[in-house]
Formats: structure tokens, sequence, C-alpha cells
């Protein structure tokens, strides 16, 4: 590389990182250090007091939090690996069913997509009235269908309500991963996949030994969404479960649970600034060495391929 | 199984089946909107034969969903402006020049998406007092840009990576500046990531009402989500109302996609580059 | 010459005018003040108040603006953490903001300041209180008293003559009303809170009321007492009154049982009162204290201050603020509030129409009792009441014991309150 090209990719650098790296430092990491500094602290209400060391992560990792804090963790490792395995892979299915089908095509486009732009207040009141084990029409229709066994609170009852939560999840979803791997399979040179049919290639072989390897790019970047996604679970069940994870707890996550120890809740009464920070502190490890870790596993795979 | 696979049909219904599961509970929202609110609760899900259009006029002389309106959209309009110029800008340097230092700013840009703006509130709030950008749609503007670019980088800088480096070899012989490059050569080349990061970004800024009801407090500048907070604690147990009222704020959102779709998945898909 | 002249006098006028104007402008230009609240289902109510307030002070307007109630708390105490925030603020009682008076983000109000604090009693006042230092940051506006509501209508077709006066007696109407084909009560299971309050309604009978609630306090009984075990598994026993699949039905379907007269009884608060009109003005509803637990236990009305109207530390506008919390403490207010959206209120005098309110409200001063959550034990974190709501809806399904449930009130509420420290 000549210096002088080099010199000018310098300049390049500077005017076209530092004004981005300037607004995330500023908006960002400067609040997100400083909310991750009052772990350090006990607190009186909003009132910052003494230096407290490790006690907050002591109180953290003891009744009652350690309990919330386990199945926090447990509802959003499930909501990560269920999302992942479901979402992405109807996403796959419904973008390749998009590939392949040309009639109704414009259609289908606007509709698969279509969820994904409502509103999350808007997708969770409509659910949850859909849901309503008394009034709802799903619960009718299970029962007119002459099963009523199977009409459940799916919302309230425990062992259904996370389930039923990442099911609107993918709902409103699913449009996302189909149109970015729509966008991939376009992006694959036609005459690659015209050769391999010469050579006497299945569809399905076409699939699994052209197409997907290319669709790398933009699986990682839907599985790094949705890891972080997952693990920063916080509108859908806030809005649906309200600030304890109802049911019992049932759909508590991580960030619902920084969130009333922060703020305290309506129902519950008082908050815990520097519990609810060292709990920030441990969501910004974990959710960072998982990206960081998986994002730069990917990013090889990709290369190899 | 081999054969099902290959067959057009087998797609056909797989798309058709997901139509139903789309646009059934959209129908029964749409419905129940133009149904009177004890009658929703009689009987759920009959239909609205005699629409019962007092539940959106009800709506539309509430509140000043106008102005509500074009707060939101000079809000997510502005976000998505500088979202996109400045993931164009720094996609484009981490994603094709190798310095000394790349991976580190990369990682540390990639920190920036584990912290979702809500959890940062407090000290957020102080310092955007400190700046005198309170209540001010340019400090909504600012932190949404920030909460999203991390994202947006990543994505960017990946659609950059992406492209073969004979272009830019060829477009510097040819005498073509950094900057020709990237806007002349590049840039129409990664509008399918363009088309991820604003989709992406711009869902979230659209129906967030969090943060404009901790930050903006003048009536004037609310913005659409925030407006119906308000709107949906009035109406809790008129259903009718509520639901006429999610219509009219999902409704924009959905003209707008409807019009501009045919545009963006073009956009998203036609323009890519072989890979 | 003569047209420089006036030009010249216009100027001096005009200069003398700015140079008044500032000193012109305080006397006669508006004050507005801000005024923040979580009810947004009673925006129409304030909005009508501020107007009467506005006409009674002239010089003076006043914005009201209602939140979000799931994110009042924080948009709150972000704001006054800041140094920002409204003139005047709609303060929930108790622990719930105790910790922004604490940290001095409320203006002390003297009885001087505010005469309506001289008319009300110790209990009340007490709702609107710093935590530690127990100055007076609030004027409580509104009282809330639990009990059972009912439908007449619905009691007399299913037979039930006299209204229960014990637990038995109450299952045995349950048990007529369910034969009539009617739901006994619209109670579920779907909301933590909701428990919290059915619980807080017939639970003292079984614990024993006041008496338990000060042993509590001084720490001298524990959350694990056998009469403590009993009232929660009162809640546990009322389940299968409840309706089919009542773990998932939420708040509004529960309300809308009773509401639209599928149910009978619904058991809870008088605000509930305002809703279930709103939902269906022909609706007739009773009221009566909930049951003794057997015939030698005695009844109590579950009470505490719902809230009051405080002042920000850092208002510019401390004259006409003053004047504001002074409006919402006069008769009329108060007046208004029970006659519009059927609140208990505190300022005395007031003439409750309405006959349920009115019962209430003659129970209430009978057989109070405070709630023992909301008034003791919602300052620091655990609170009791973070357990119980979630602990409620474990324990109607069979997840927990009230055994275990008690115990893990009493580990959480030990962990931070002093007189309890250690216990268990």
């Amino acid at each position: 590389m000549s210096s002088a090209l080099r010199r000018e990719q310098n300049r390049t650098t500077g005017t076209l990182l530092i004004p981005a790296l300037a607004v995330i430092i500023i908006f960002t990491t400067v609040p997100a250090l400083t909310t991750l500094s009052y772990a350090f602290f006990s607190w009186d209400g909003f009132q910052r007091s003494t230096f407290a060391g490790f006690e907050n992560f002591q109180r953290l990792f003891s009744y009652p939090y350690l309990d919330q804090l386990t199945a926090a963790l447990r509802h959003n490792t499930i909501a990560f690996i269920v999302i992942m395995a479901f979402q992405t892979s109807f996403g796959l299915l419904l973008a390749y069913a998009m590939f392949r089908v040309k009639r109704g095509l414009r259609v289908y486009r606007v509709v698969v997509f279509l969820p994904v732009i409502f509103s999350l207040v808007v997708v969770a009141y409509l659910w949850q009235s859909l849901l309503d084990p008394y009034y709802g029409p799903i619960n009718q229709i299970i029962t007119g269908l002459g099963v009523p066994e199977l009409a459940k609170p799916w919302l309230g009852d425990t062992s259904t309500a996370l389930p039923t939560l990442m099911f609107i999840n993918i709902w409103r979803w699913v449009g996302f991963p189909a149109i970015v791997f729509l966008a991939g399979l376009n992006a694959i040179n036609a005459e690659y996949i015209e050769a391999a049919r010469i050579d006497g290639a299945s569809e399905s072989q076409i699939f699994r030994k052209i197409m997907f390897p290319l669709l790398a790019p933009s699986l990682t970047i839907i599985t790094v969404l949705t890891f972080i996604g997952a693990y920063e679970w916080f509108d859908l069940p806030f809005v649906i479960g309200g600030s304890n994870g109802s049911p019992a707890g049932a759909t508590d996550t991580l960030a619902l649970m920084f969130y009333r120890l922060s703020f305290g809740s309506i129902d519950s009464g008082a908050n815990n600034v520097g519990v609810g920070s060292a709990l920030g502190v441990l969501i910004f490890t974990l959710v960072g060495f998982g990206a960081a870790f998986g994002s730069a596993l990917l990013r090889r795979r990709e290369v190899e391929q | 199984m081999i054969k099902l696979f290959a067959s057009r049909t087998f797609f056909q219904s797989i798309l058709i089946i997901n139509a139903f599961i789309v646009l059934l509970p959209m129908f029964f929202l749409l419905n129940s909107s133009l149904r009177e609110s004890n009658e929703f609760a009689r009987t759920p899900f009959a239909l609205a034969r005699d629409p019962f259009w007092e539940n959106y006029q009800r709506v539309w002389s509430e509140g000043e969903f106008g102005s509500y309106f074009i707060n939101s959209l000079i809000i997510t309009g502005g976000s998505l402006t500088l979202i996109l110029v400045l993931a164009l800008g720094a996609g484009f340097v981490l994603g094709r020049y190798s310095f000394k230092g790349n991976n580190v700013i990369f990682a540390f840009i990639l920190t920036g998406m584990l912290v979702p703006a809500k959890l940062a509130i407090l000290p957020l709030f102080i310092q955007l007092k400190w700046m005198n950008l309170l209540d001010s749609r340019l400090g909504l503007i600012l932190v949404y840009t920030s909460a999203a670019l991390p994202a947006a980088i990543f994505i960017m800088s990946g659609f950059f990576k992406s492209l073969p480096t004979d272009l830019d070899n060829a477009a510097r012989i040819d005498g073509a500046s950094e900057f020709k490059l990237l806007s002349k050569v590049l840039v129409p080349l990664v509008r399918p990531g363009m088309a991820i990061v604003a989709i992406y970004s711009a869902i979230p800024i659209w129906n967030d009402f969090f943060l404009p009801l901790v930050f903006l407090q003048s009536p004037e500048k609310k913005t659409l989500m925030q407006g119906l907070t308000v709107f949906f604690g009035q109406y809790a147990s008129q259903w009718g109302v509520l639901f006429a009222g999610l219509c009219l704020a999902a409704l924009p959102l959905v003209v707008l996609y409807l019009i501009l779709s045919e545009q963006f998945i073009k956009g998203l898909t036609a323009g890519a580059v072989k890979g | 010459m003569k047209i420089s002249k006036i030009r010249g006098l216009v100027a001096a006028l005009f200069a003398a005018v700015t140079v008044v104007a500032p000193g012109a402008s305080i006397a006669s230009a508006n004050t507005e003040i801000t005024f923040w609240s979580w009810r947004t289902e009673d925006k129409a109510f304030y909005e009508s108040q501020m107007r009467l307030f506005e006409a009674k002070n002239p010089g003076i307007t006043v914005k009201f603006t209602p939140y979000l109630n799931t994110e009042y708390n924080a948009i709150v105490a972000t704001a006054l953490t800041a140094g920002k925030g409204p003139d005047v603020i709609q303060m929930r009682p108790y622990g719930g903001m105790a910790n922004l008076s604490d940290a001095g983000n409320f203006m002390p109000l003297t009885t001087a300041d505010v005469p309506a604090l001289k008319k009300l009693p110790v209990g009340i006042l007490a709702g609107a209180q710093g935590y530690k230092d127990k100055k007076q940051y609030g004027l409580p506006y509104a009282v809330s008293a639990l009990g059972v509501m009912y439908n007449p209508d619905i009691l007399e077709k299913a037979g039930v003559r006299a209204l229960p006066q014990t637990w038995a007696q109450l299952q045995t109407a349950f048990d007529k009303v369910k034969k009539a084909g009617f739901l006994p009560i619209g109670n579920a299971g779907g909301n933590g809170p909701a428990l919290e309050q059915l619980h807080a309604t017939v639970g003292p009978t079984f614990y024993g009321g006041t008496a338990f609630f000060n042993d509590v306090v001084a720490g001298k009984k524990t959350f694990t007492d056998k009469g403590y075990v009993a009232s929660l598994k009162a809640v546990a026993d009322l389940a299968k009154w409840m309706p089919a699949n009542y773990q998932g039905i939420d708040y509004n379907t529960a309300r809308g049982l009773f509401a639209n007269e599928k149910a009978a009884f619904y058991i809870g608060g008088n605000y509930e009162i305002g809703y279930f009109r709103s939902l269906n003005p022909s609706i007739t509803i009773g009221w009566f204290p909930a049951p003794k637990a057997n015939a030698g236990a005695k009844r109590y009305v579950g009470t505490w201050a719902d809230g009051a109207y405080a002042i920000n530390a850092k208002t510019t506008q401390k004259a006409a603020a003053l004047k504001l919390i002074n409006f919402l403490g006069t008769k009329e207010f108060g007046q208004a509030l029970v006659d519009e959206i059927a609140f208990i209120p505190t300022a005395p005098y007031v003439k409750i129409n309405d006959p349920a309110v009115k019962e209430i409200n003659r129970w209430r001063t009978t057989l109070g009792t405070p709630f023992l959550n909301v008034v003791g034990f919602r300052f620091e974190n655990p609170t009791s009441s973070s357990i119980l709501q979630p602990g409620f809806q474990k324990l109607i399904v069979g997840g927990t014991t009230p055994e275990q449930l008690a115990k893990d009130v009493q580990t959480a509420v030990a962990s931070w309150y002093a007189p309890q420290k250690g216990k268990s």
C-alpha cells in the first residue's frame, strides 16, 4: 500500500469512525459505566451512600434474589434456545418457500413481514385478548373442536406461560429472519445453482451444499441479534406479565428483575439500586462474553467457508 | 420426503398457512374495533355486521393524534438518518480497512449492543439534563442513535466485508478518493444491509414509549406511543375504543409499509452483490 | 421635526414599558404549575377539577399530566433524583415513595402551610411520611377499604337470604350461588397484587388484625405465627370457588366477571366500584366486611391511605403549589372525589351520598385495621409484597404451602427490618 493511500485511509478512518464512536461513548458507554459503578455502593432509595465493596453481590447471591436470579437466567436461556431453533428455522423455511414460489409472491412478502412492524403493545394486547381463558376466541375454538381439556389458561399457568410468550415472540418476529434470509438467497449467483442443476443435483442437495453455506453471514447476524435479544428480553414479558414475571415468576427475566430492583414496582414497593446494579454487572458480563465468543466463532466459520 | 421438499405446492401451502396465522389475529383486532364494548364482552368473536364507527371518533377526538404522529415521524426519521450515515462510515472503515486496533474497536462497539438504554436511564437522564438535552427531540434522537448504532455497525461491517476487494483497487486505479469509493461504488452494493439496518432500528424507535415518557415533558413534543399509554389507562374497560386506538396506532406504519414494501424488498433483494 | 419628536416619545414610552414590564409581567402573567399523576383513568376528573381551581385562583394555570402507572415510579424517581420533575406530585403511599421522601425530594409540609393536615388521623398521615425522618411530606387524599362486594340480584336468585357473617356461612353462600348457575367469586389468580389484596381482605380475622400488626411491627411476633399461616391458607381455600382456569384470568377479566353480573361476589377494595360501574352502569353493588374466621373471632376491614399529594422540594412556584395542595385538601374537592370517582376522601365533613361507599366507610371507621404489607413492610427490598404476590399465585395452584410461604416472607423481611432481624 502506498504511503499516500495509507495517509488518506488514516484520515478517512478518523472522519468516519470518530463521530460514531463519540455518540456511542457519550450516550451509551458513559451512562452504562455509571450504572455499573452503582453496584459497589450502598443506597438509600435513590441516594448513593457509602462504598460497599462486594456487599451488593453477596446479597444478590442470597435469598430471595438468588432464587429469582437462577429462575430468570433459566428463562432467558430457554428463550434463546427455543427462539433460535424455531424462529430461525421457520424464518429460513419461509424464505426458501418465497424463493421457490412464483405465484402470489408479492402478497406473501408483504404478509410475512407484517407482524414485525406492529407495535409490541398492540401485539401484547391482541394476544392477551385472544388467549383470555374466559372470553378468548382461541379457547372457544379449542373447546369447539371437542378437546376442552386443551383449553388452558395459557398465559396464567406456570407451565404454559413462558412457552406462550415465546410463541407470541416468534409470531411477531419470524418475518425478520425470513426477509434477511430471502435477501441472502436472492444474492446467490444464479449461475452456481444452474450449474449444479445441470450436474444433476437435487433441490435439497442444492440447498444444503450451495445455498446454506452462502447464507452464513446472514445466519451470523441473526444468531447474534437473537442471543442479545433473548438475554435482554424485557418488553413482551413486561407488558404481559408485569415486572414480577406473573404468574408466580414463571415469565421472569434478568432484565425484568433489574428493572424492579432499580425502580421498585407499583404494587410491591421499595427498590434496591445497589443489588439491581450488581445484577446489571452480571448481565453485562454474561451477555458480553457470550456475544463476543459467539460472534468470534461464527466469523471464523464464515471465513473458513 | 425429498420429493415433497422439491414440490412447489408444499411451499405454497406453507405460505398460505402462515398468511392465515398472521392475518387472522389482525382481522380479529380490526373487527373488534368496530364493535360496541359491551357487545364485545358478550360475544367476543361475532362479526361486526353493523360497524360501530363511534369508537374511532372517540379516539380521534381524544388526543392530538396528528401532532403525536408528526413527532414520532421526526424522531424516528431523524434517528434513522443519523444511524444510517454513521453506520455506513464506521461499517466501511471497520469492514474494509485493516489497521491496528480494528478488532479492539469492533469489540468495543459490540459491547454497546449489550446495554439497553432503559437500564442506564438514571445516569442518562442526569447527563441529558447537564447537556441541556432534556425535553428535546434532538436529545431523544441522539439516545436512540447511540442505542441502535452498535447493531447497525455490526450489520454494515459484515456487508462491507463480504464485498470483493478488487472493487476497491479498480476504483482507486481510476483515481477515486476513499469517499468516492464508499459513496459511488460500495454504497449501492450494500443497500440490502442498509435496508436491514433501517427496519431493525426504526421499529423499536417508532414503537418505544418508555424513553419519551421519561425524557419528553412538553405535550407538544409527545410521540404517538407515549400518547397512547394515557389513552390505554383511560379506556381500560372500553374494549371497542381500546381496539380502535390500537388499530389507529398500527395503521400509519402498516400503510407506509404497504406503499413502500415493493421498493423496500426490491432494494433489499435485487441490488445485492453476487455472493 | 414633529415626526421625530413623536418618534422619540414613542421610543421613550416603549423603553419605559420594557423597563417596567418585568415587574408588571410577574404580577399579571400566568404562573404555570405542573402536576403529575399515575391515574390515567381519572384524567377527565382531574382536568375538570383543575379548571375549577384556576377559576378560583386567577393567574395560576395547572398542567395535569397522567403517566402510565406501571412506569410511574421510574419516571418520577428519575426526574426527581436529577433535580427536575413537576411542581406537584401525586405520591404513592407508605413505602411506595418513602425512599424519595427520605432523599429530600419533597418539601416538608407544615400544618401552618396546609391546615387540612390537622384534621387527619395519625394512621392516615403516616401514609405520606418519610420512613427515616417521619416528617410529613404529602397530604393524603383518599383512604381505601377492603371488603366483600356482592350482587344482590344474584344472591336473591340463588336463595341467599342473609349476608354471611362467618367463613363457614360464606362457603355455604358460595355453594348456593354455584348451584344456581353463577360464579361464586370473580376473583382470579392472574394478577399477584389482586391476590395480595384478597388476602388483606379475608386474612386479618385469621391472624388477629391490628394486635398482630402491632406485634409484627414491634418484632414480638413473626410471619410464621400460626394465625398468619392460617390466613394464607384461607386464600388457598378460596381457589376452589374461583372461575375455571382462574390462574390465567387477568385482573380486568376477573373484575369484568363481577361487573357483567356473572359472578355473585368480588373480594377487594372500594376503588373497584368505579370500574364496575364504568363497565356496567346498571349494576347494583352491595358491601359487607369480610366474615370472621369462626364464631369467636373478630371481623376486620383492611384500610390504608391510598396516595397523597406532595410538592417537589426544588419547585420555583412554592406559593402556587401550596395553593393547589390546599385546594386538594378542601371539602369541595373531597366531595367531588367521592361523587365522581367513588373514592373515600380523607377530607372531613364530606357527605357521602353513594350508599355502597357510605356503608364501606361506616364499617371502616369501626372495624379498620392497617393493610399489613402496605402500611408496615414496603419500605425496603425485598418487601413482604414482593414475596407474597408471586407466592399467592403459586399457593392457589398448590405450588407451595402456606407454611413455606410464611417462612419465605419472614426470611425476606428479616433481611432488612431491624425488629425482625435474626428471627424466623
